[in-house]
């Protein structure tokens, strides 16, 4: 662990201050004062995210550090769910940012590198977006799974859907982005590698999550009225399979592969 | 017929979960031993099994039918399993057999330039197999970013990594000194005349990039030293460094001309990420001649399947990008409007 005195490290440390502090005024029940340093953060990570990609001279999506820079995303996706998909609330969302840029903060190494010429694709930066996106509402997912096996409900007004519903409703909307993220992955390995399958531990931890999810809509259409919370615990399975496929699978020596520059 | 919604609503159950742990165990095996897991023999049920119940689900399923989106996802699946079967290995005997064609699944070619080759390498069988055309190799070529890096390491373990900026100087430490880099060589050689050695750039062919650095020490003593991107931490006994040169490629570019009966059919510069597509086969840039840059080694594989697998990915992505997002969003402007007419 480092603490990184630069331009960027202050900026991601501005962010994860302004998201804290925005976590716990909304606990303390100011919910404006929260929503609009929730919304600051936002802004200093999306600067934070400009900067990285102006430093660099390519889309931030290199390595794991720049990937988990590009969790500015979950603002909108917060509004989103809140506002549109009428599940999950911000609170969880801004101490998901918070956990998410530690690593980036002080852990993952910084140093700007050039492209190789495997990421030179125009697919390189459509393939990574769109499953950051899809990961962060997994995410979102996952949390209102914990929260409908823990018994707690979001449904202080009626407009507000209860936590099964929401997680079912947020895998929606995620696994169309996760499905788009493969089928990418793979189109994008035929072009750069000569195959569309290559059995490359990432692949294959990816197709598994993928999998989890398709099994989470099966469960739930046939049997997901009787067991609600068999359909939650899918959805954590789910999100714990991506969290071994964006982090394990990266760092660790016992999966070696062609995704392995992206640590 | 509830009964029998349900078993194959648990088969498929059984199968997705089963796959899911095939994967993962594939995973800890490696991309080469999985691969020969997923191609064997059970593994071939496994995925006729599967493709069984996918096709019997569209006909239990009323609905996987009558709702074009679940029907092109289910299809889309259906599609993936078919056409990878149809590219594997297995899948070409049987297709060569039928057929009696001699399509060959996958292998490698090694071109040296100005030469044309037909032979290729087959993986996994490691036979000798030719095509039906020939390929010319007129150069092959490396670009590399700008400058690229000089890696210093003391004897006691202090790291430097700097950038190889001619003109460029950095202060390494107060016990060390400073280090300046002076002319960067692309093709480094000694020119010796009377007596008198010069590092001279040789614009002959071969490769040996280098670059000349100066260091001066805490007493103000200079020495000049070169550093070899071939080798490595090179050092002289008496200094206090090792020493490395890396540059970091930017592209590799082979520039190849299709040949059949003497004729050249079409000429393309490949390079990563952009393949040349003729006859059946795509040739990707794989490797090269580490050594001196005169021969590159192309991947060559077949398309059989390939763009039935393509349409099946597009099924299944339009599919449940329909289902999960078009089909909810309609049915929410459905309900405002319901509610508005009311």
């Amino acid at each position: 662990m480092e603490i990184k005195y630069t331009i960027q490290g202050l900026l991601i440390y501005a962010t994860m201050a302004a998201y804290l502090a925005a976590f716990l005024l909304i606990l303390l029940r100011h919910r404006k004062a929260g929503n609009a340093l929730y919304l600051f953060g936002f802004i200093i990570a999306v600067v934070s995210f400009a900067y990285r990609w102006y430093h660099v001279g390519h889309v931030p999506f290199q390595n794991l550090f720049e990937v988990f820079l590009s969790m500015w995303m979950i603002y909108p996706v917060s509004i989103f769910s809140r506002r549109i998909l009428r599940g999950g609330c911000e609170w969880p969302d801004m101490l998901l940012g918070v956990i998410v840029l530690f690593p980036a903060g002080f852990v993952f190494n910084a140093q700007p590198q050039q492209l190789p010429p495997a990421l030179q694709s125009w697919l390189f930066a459509p393939h990574v977006a769109v499953y950051m996106l899809s990961y962060i509402f997994m995410a979102k997912a996952g949390v209102q799974a914990i929260f409908q096996l823990a018994g707690k409900e979001h449904s202080q007004d009626g407009q507000i859907l209860c936590a099964e519903d929401a997680t079912y409703r947020m895998v929606c909307v995620g696994f169309p982005l996760l499905t788009l993220g493969l089928i990418l992955g793979s189109y994008w390995g035929k072009l750069a590698w000569g195959d569309y399958w290559g059995w490359d531990p990432k692949e294959l931890w990816s197709l598994a999550s993928w999998l989890v999810y398709v099994g989470y809509f099966h469960f739930r259409f046939m049997f997901g009225k009787k067991h609600p919370r068999i359909n939650s615990l899918w959805a954590i399975t789910g999100i714990t399979v991506i969290l071994i496929t964006l982090l394990w699978v990266n760092l660790s020596k016992i999966f070696p592969g062609l995704h392995s520059y992206a640590t | 017929m509830g009964k029998l919604r349900n078993l194959i609503m648990l088969i498929t159950l059984a199968l997705i979960i089963l796959l899911i742990f095939l994967s993962v165990y594939g995973a800890f095996l490696g991309p080469v031993r999985a691969k020969e897991m997923f191609n064997s023999m059970p593994a071939s049920i496994y995925w006729l099994v599967l493709t069984l119940v996918l096709i019997a689900g569209l006909t239990v399923f009323r609905r996987l039918i009558r709702v074009p989106a679940l029907l092109l996802i289910h299809l889309g699946c259906v599609l993936v399993i078919l056409g990878s079967m149809l590219g594997s290995v297995a899948g070409h005997k049987m297709t060569n057999q039928l057929f009696g064609t001699e399509k060959i699944p996958a292998g490698k070619m090694i071109i040296y330039e100005g030469q044309t080759e037909n032979h290729i390498f087959t993986e996994p069988e490691e036979q000798l197999k030719k095509l039906p055309f020939s390929i010319k190799l007129n150069d092959f070529r490396m670009e590399y970013y700008h400058g690229g890096f000089l890696q210093i390491q003391s004897r006691d373990g202090r790291r430097w990594n700097l950038p190889a900026e001619i003109g460029s100087g950095f202060f390494l430490a107060e016990d060390l000194g400073s280090v300046r880099i002076i002319k960067a060589f692309e093709n480094f050689r000694i020119n010796i005349s009377d007596s008198e050695k010069t590092a001279v750039d040789d614009p002959g062919p071969g490769s040996n990039p280098a670059l000349e650095v100066q260091f001066t020490d805490p007493n103000g003593a200079e020495a000049i030293r070169y550093v070899f991107e071939r080798f490595p931490n090179h050092t002289h006994t008496q200094d206090k460094f090792l020493l490395s040169y890396r540059r970091v490629v930017s592209d590799y570019i082979s520039e190849l001309e299709v040949v059949d009966n003497n004729q050249v059919i079409t000429a393309k510069s490949i390079e990563v990420n952009r393949p040349l597509h003729f006859g059946g086969y795509h040739f990707y840039q794989h490797s090269y001649d580490e050594q001196a840059g005169r021969y590159t080694v192309l991947s060559v594989t077949s398309d059989s399947g390939l763009y039935i697998v393509y349409a099946g990915y597009v099924f299944l992505c339009v599919g449940i990008f329909w289902q999960c997002w078009i089909t909810q969003i309609s049915a929410k402007l459905k309900l405002r409007a319901n509610r508005y007419g009311n």
